[in-house]
Formats: structure tokens, C-alpha cells, sequence
């Protein structure tokens, strides 16, 4: 919900609770006024009738005019005198209708007897008018609301303007850039402390993005120097003379260890880099010509553990790094070989929007851990990385990848 | 051919020097930048191996100085920074190639002799040993004056065994060699035998003496006996 929605919300509640409040007093204050001025009325003809009958000795006429009426009727002598006003419905005869009415009973005495007085009086006017006083009240009400409402807008739109400013180049703001966020000009204090904090916090982000870029490489050099003295350490022993076949064995084991060492602290930085989105080769890549590319790169692997081979490439372009293209086929195709059986098959099926690829090969028991950091199966030669790249790989883009185990086979399918 | 060697890591520089020593070489050695800029201003080289991190500075101005003074020796680069940036930078202020750290000597040694190839003849690139003659840019092998016939990878690999002649080359580097090291392969490289398998038996068909030893398990080593 927004917040000027959420404010107009609780602004219009509250003026409607108001304005029925007061148009409620109103209506019950001017209905009060109007009874008044009709029982006074009434009195007034009370009082004319007294003087009528005291001066005449007998009662007037019952009279039926528009909006007044007088009945008499006989009393028995011992009743008490009465004085009451009413709310009644009385018959119109000019308007041919019921209306309601205002009605003063009374009693006089006339030659000893006693008689009822009901004078009624046409309450039609005195209604209409709380009637029109109120339609008034509830009509500019009702303006007054929408006017509101319409400046609320208008109003709140242009001013929360620099907010949504803003917050447009924070969502937009790419660190590789190392652009900065605009300064808005508004005189609202909250904006100015918004941009400002903005404007912090992207330079500290900055900061701290240039910082851990030059730890990856330091990290990577400083590793990789060592690694490197050890690898042409093993070259040059390797020249010195004669080995046993003993001596060869421990040389080679050497050298795989080396050798992974190196992959690993390799993948690892590679891991970093595409946390940090640190790989800005971003091109439009042909993947069937790609793929192709790397089946005829992992033709040998194929060869050797006679695999078969089944491909269906339909053109396929998609927008990443070269780079990560190439590792994120590197290692699903890698894995595909690897965690196979001799005679086994690969099947590699490219559509324009996704890539699948299935091998024969025994259940692994990692359950849904398949794409965590160093998971891997026992007997895997792997640095239990490579998974781990390209679900980051794909995390990246924007792409999902999905592993299943289906009959014997495994099936990894990434959906561009 | 003659060989500047600029690295600060004394070890790793040590091996690189004994790995090319020999064979006519002549290897000069820089474990910083300023001793590099000298020699560089006072000498003319075939290649310059160099670091990019000097204590004293960075191995991209060595190599814009060098553009300055209208230099042309060729330069590779090693790098522990497997970075895209700091490789385009290289190429583009004039490195002739750039090879990442940790590396196999082989591969080192095999490199500059490219580097050195194209320096030196330019167009004629031809690697003659012994009875053996290999044109680089025609992709022609010629035994005694006759052609065979090589795929790709055993070309490839003909030209490796040429440039680390007389030195073990393990199977590890060979395999990166000529599938790339970005493709992560198990640490089993036995199908790499069927081409070396394949090489050798195409030269011993074409009259070429036997130059091609295994050793230990770990490698080959092409050479005269």
C-alpha cells in the first residue's frame, strides 16, 4: 500500500466521521428550532380560542384550512384538564393526502362542560426545509471530500516526486559502473537527508566493491605464486636425471595435488568474481556454435570411455559473459563425462530457450545438495565446485537449472 | 635466443632461468623493475618474460616504455591475475602473449619459441631438427624432404615436443596444452597417449629416427637419443 493512499485512507475516514457527527447535531439542532416555533404557534391559537370562547361564550367554528386544523369533542365534567403537543399524520383535504403534523391537545370549559381542543399543524414546510438544509449540507460535504481528495493527489504526486527520483536510480544502480546518484533539487528536508544517505552509502559500496576486487586479485596472486614455484619446482626435478618407477608414482601424485590445488583456489576466485558480478564481458552468445565447439573440445574424453554421443542443437542465442559461458558447458558436459560409466552416453538437447543434458550414470547419494560448495560424492576427483559455479552462473543471469535423476540417468536442464 | 627474464619471486625465477639455459640460449635475469628498465634501455632481446607485479612498480609500464623507445622485442606476460582487464590491457599496449600462474615450464618454453618464431622469420616460420622439418604456418611436416600427413592435435603437439626438446614434458602439461586449462578435466591423461601414440607412428613411418621417450608414467620426452 502507499503511503499517500494509506494517508488518504485515514484522511477520509476521519472527515467522514466528522461531517456525520456534525451534519447528525445539525440536523437534530435545526429539527429542535422548528418543534419550537410550532408549539408557539400552537400555543398562539390556544390562547386565541380561550379569548374566543371567554368574549363569546361559545366555541368557534372547527376550522380546516391548508395547514391547520381545530376539532372539538365533548369531555365528561370530571376529567382533569389536559395539555399535550404530538408528532401526528393529519388528512390534507387540498393536497388530497396524509401529512405529518404537529398537534397541541387542550380543554376548555364552556357553560359548564368541558370540551377537547386538538389543534394540528402542518408540519410539510418545517420538514422540507431540514430536508433541503441537510441535502445542502450533504452536498457540500460530498465537494468538500472530492476537492480534498483531488488536492490530496495532485499535491502528495508532486510532492513525493524527488522520493520516487531516487529511489528510480537506487533500483537502476549498477556497482560495475561506479556511477553516482543524482542530486535531486528539493527543498523537503527528508528528500535532501534521503539523497544524501543514498549518495553515502553508494560511495561506501563502492569503496568496499573496489577494496574486495583488489583482495580477489592480491588473494589470487598470492596463491597462485606459490603454486607456481611448486609446478616449476616439479619441472625442473623432473629434468635432473633418472627416476624409478617408485619415484615416478610419487612425482605424479605430486603433481595431481598440485594440480587441484590449483583448480580449486581457481574456482573459488572464479566463485567470487561472479558473486560480485566482476565478469563485464557481457555479449550475445551463439549457443549451438558454442556447444558444438565444446563437444568437439571433449571429443577425446567422449572417445575414451567409449560414450556415446547424441546431440539436437537448435540455435539458441543468449546474453552473458563469454567467459562463464564457456565454464558453465565446461562443467556440466565435464561432469556428464566424468560421472559416467564406460559405454555409457551423453545427450545434449539445445532449444532456443533452455539446455539439457543427460549421462548414464549410478545415483549419487546427495539428495538436494547437488549445487552446494564441496558436496561431491566420494569417489569424485572433482574440487566439488563445479556445480556450485554454475547454479552461481545462472543465479547471475537469471537462468534456472534443475537436476533430476530419471531412470538411470542425470538430467541437468538450464532454462535461459 | 636471448632471454629477459624479469620476476621478483627468486625461486620461480631460478627454475625459469635452468628450464632455458642451454641449447645457444642466453638468459638475463630482473627481480625488479628498475633493473629491468636498464637492461631493457641498454640491451635488445628476443622475448622478455614479464611479471606484472613488481615490488617497485607495475609490469604495464615496463611494457609502455618499451612501446616508447619503438622496442621490438617480443613480451610475454605472466600474470597471477586471471583477470580479462589486466590481459586486453596487456595485449593492447603491445605484449605478444600472456600466460596466468601457476604454468608449466613446457608451456612457458613453448610459447616464447612462438613468440620468438614470429620475431625473427617473419613469414618463413620453419622448425627444422634433425630430418625433421616442420613449416608453422603452412601446417606442413616433412620427414627427409617427404610430407606426412598430421591431424590438428598431433601437429600441435609436434611443435611442443620441438620447442621442449631434450626436457620431460608430463602429460598434465600436455593435455592443457591442447584442450585449454579451463576445461576441467579428471586427473587421468591417458587419452592423450592415442595421439602421442598416433605421432609416433607416423614419423617412424616416414623414415624419422625414434625421438620419442616415455617417461615414468608422468611424460614424454622428445629428443635425440
Amino acid at each position: 500500500m502507499k503511503l499517500s493512499a494509506k494517508y488518504n485512507r485515514v484522511n477520509l475516514i476521519t472527515s467522514l466521521v466528522v461531517l456525520a457527527i456534525t451534519g447528525l447535531i445539525y440536523y437534530a439542532v435545526i429539527h429542535f428550532i422548528l418543534t419550537e416555533k410550532l408549539d408557539k404557534d400552537l400555543l398562539v391559537e390556544e390562547n386565541e380560542i380561550e379569548q374566543y370562547v371567554r368574549t363569546y361564550n361559545k366555541l368557534p367554528l372547527p376550522t380546516s384550512y391548508l395547514d391547520q386544523q381545530v376539532h372539538y369533542r365533548k369531555l365528561e365534567k370530571n376529567l382533569p384538564a389536559i395539555r399535550k403537543f404530538n408528532y401526528t399524520i393529519y388528512y390534507n383535504p387540498k393536497e388530497q393526502e396524509e401529512e405529518p403534523g404537529r398537534s397541541l391537545t387542550t380543554s376548555v370549559a364552556l357553560n359548564g362542560n368541558k370540551y377537547e381542543v386538538t389543534i394540528i399543524k402542518s408540519r410539510v414546510e418545517s420538514e422540507d426545509l431540514v430536508r433541503i438544509i441537510l441535502f445542502i449540507t450533504i452536498g457540500v460535504t460530498g465537494l468538500l471530500l472530492i476537492a480534498l481528495m483531488l488536492i490530496n493527489r495532485l499535491v502528495l504526486t508532486r510532492l513525493w516526486k524527488p522520493f520516487y527520483t531516487i529511489l528510480n536510480q537506487m533500483k537502476t544502480y549498477e556497482l560495475a559502473k561506479m556511477e553516482n546518484i543524482n542530486r535531486i533539487p528539493t527543498i523537503i528536508d527528508e528528500f535532501k537527508e534521503l539523497n544524501d544517505s543514498a549518495n553515502a552509502m553508494a560511495a561506501s559500496v563502492r569503496q568496499d566493491y573496489t577494496e574486495l576486487k583488489s583482495f580477489t586479485d592480491n588473494a589470487s596472486h598470492e596463491m597462485m605464486t606459490p603454486l607456481a614455484v611448486v609446478n616449476s619446482k616439479l619441472d625442473s626435478l623432473l629434468q635432473t636425471g633418472t627416476f624409478t618407477p617408485a619415484q615416478g608414482a610419487i612425482l605424479e601424485d605430486i603433481y595431481h595435488a598440485t594440480g587441484r590445488l590449483f583448480r580449486l583456489n581457481q574456482s573459488l576466485l572464479l566463485l567470487a568474481k561472479i558473486e560480485n558480478n566482476l565478469l563485464p564481458d557481457v555479449q550475445e552468445i551463439d549457443m549451438k556454435q558454442l556447444v558444438a565447439d565444446k563437444v568437439l573440445q571433449f571429443h577425446e574424453l567422449l572417445e575414451k570411455d567409449k560414450l556415446a554421443l547424441i546431440d539436437q542443437l537448435k540455435p539458441a542465442k543468449v546474453r552473458m559473459s563469454k567467459y562463464l559461458a564457456e565454464i558453465l558447458l565446461n562443467n556440466l558436459l565435464g561432469n556428464a563425462i566424468r560421472h559416467n560409466h564406460e559405454g555409457g552416453s551423453v545427450e545434449i538437447i539445445l532449444q532456443s530457450g533452455s539446455l539439457q543434458i543427460t549421462n548414464t550414470g549410478k545415483k549419487e547419494e546427495l539428495g538436494d545438495k547437488f549445487f552446494e560448495r564441496f558436496s561431491k560424492s566420494p569417489t569424485s576427483e572433482g574440487t566439488g565446485l563445479g556445480l556450485a559455479i554454475c547454479k552461481q552462473i545462472c543465479a547471475l543471469y537469471s537462468f534456472s537449472i534443475t537436476y533430476k535423476y530419471l531412470g538411470d540417468k542425470h538430467l541437468f536442464r538450464v532454462t535461459f | 635466443m636471448k632471454i629477459l627474464i624479469v620476476e621478483d619471486e627468486k625461486s620461480l625465477l631460478e627454475s625459469m632461468l635452468n628450464y632455458f639455459t642451454g641449447e645457444g640460449n642466453i638468459c638475463e635475469q630482473a627481480t625488479s623493475s628498475r633493473a629491468a628498465t636498464e637492461k631493457i634501455s641498454l640491451y635488445n632481446y628476443d622475448c622478455i618474460l614479464l611479471d606484472l607485479g613488481l615490488p617497485d612498480g607495475d609490469g604495464l609500464e615496463l611494457l609502455a616504455l618499451l612501446k616508447k623507445m619503438k622496442k621490438k622485442d617480443g613480451v610475454l606476460i605472466i600474470s597471477a591475475r586471471h583477470s580479462l582487464d589486466s590481459k586486453l590491457e596487456g595485449l593492447d599496449l603491445g605484449a605478444d602473449d600472456y600466460l596466468v600462474k601457476p604454468f608449466h615450464l613446457s608451456e612457458l618454453k613453448a610459447r616464447v619459441s612462438a613468440i620468438v618464431r614470429r620475431k625473427n622469420f617473419d613469414g618463413d616460420n620453419v622448425i627444422v631438427f634433425n630430418e625433421i622439418s616442420v613449416d608453422v604456418f603452412a601446417m606442413k611436416t616433412t620427414i627427409k624432404g617427404k610430407e606426412i600427413i598430421l591431424t590438428k592435435k598431433e601437429f600441435d603437439l609436434l611443435i611442443y615436443f620441438l620447442s621442449n626438446k631434450g626436457k620431460v614434458v608430463t602429460k598434465n602439461a600436455i593435455a592443457e596444452h591442447l584442450w585449454g586449462d579451463e576445461m576441467d578435466i579428471s586427473d587421468d591423461f591417458d587419452f592423450i597417449y592415442t595421439h602421442v601414440k598416433n605421432l609416433r607412428k607416423k614419423m617412424l613411418e616416414g623414415g624419422a629416427q625414434d625421438y620419442l621417450r616415455s617417461l615414468y608414467g608422468i611424460g614424454y620426452k622428445f629428443g635425440a637419443l
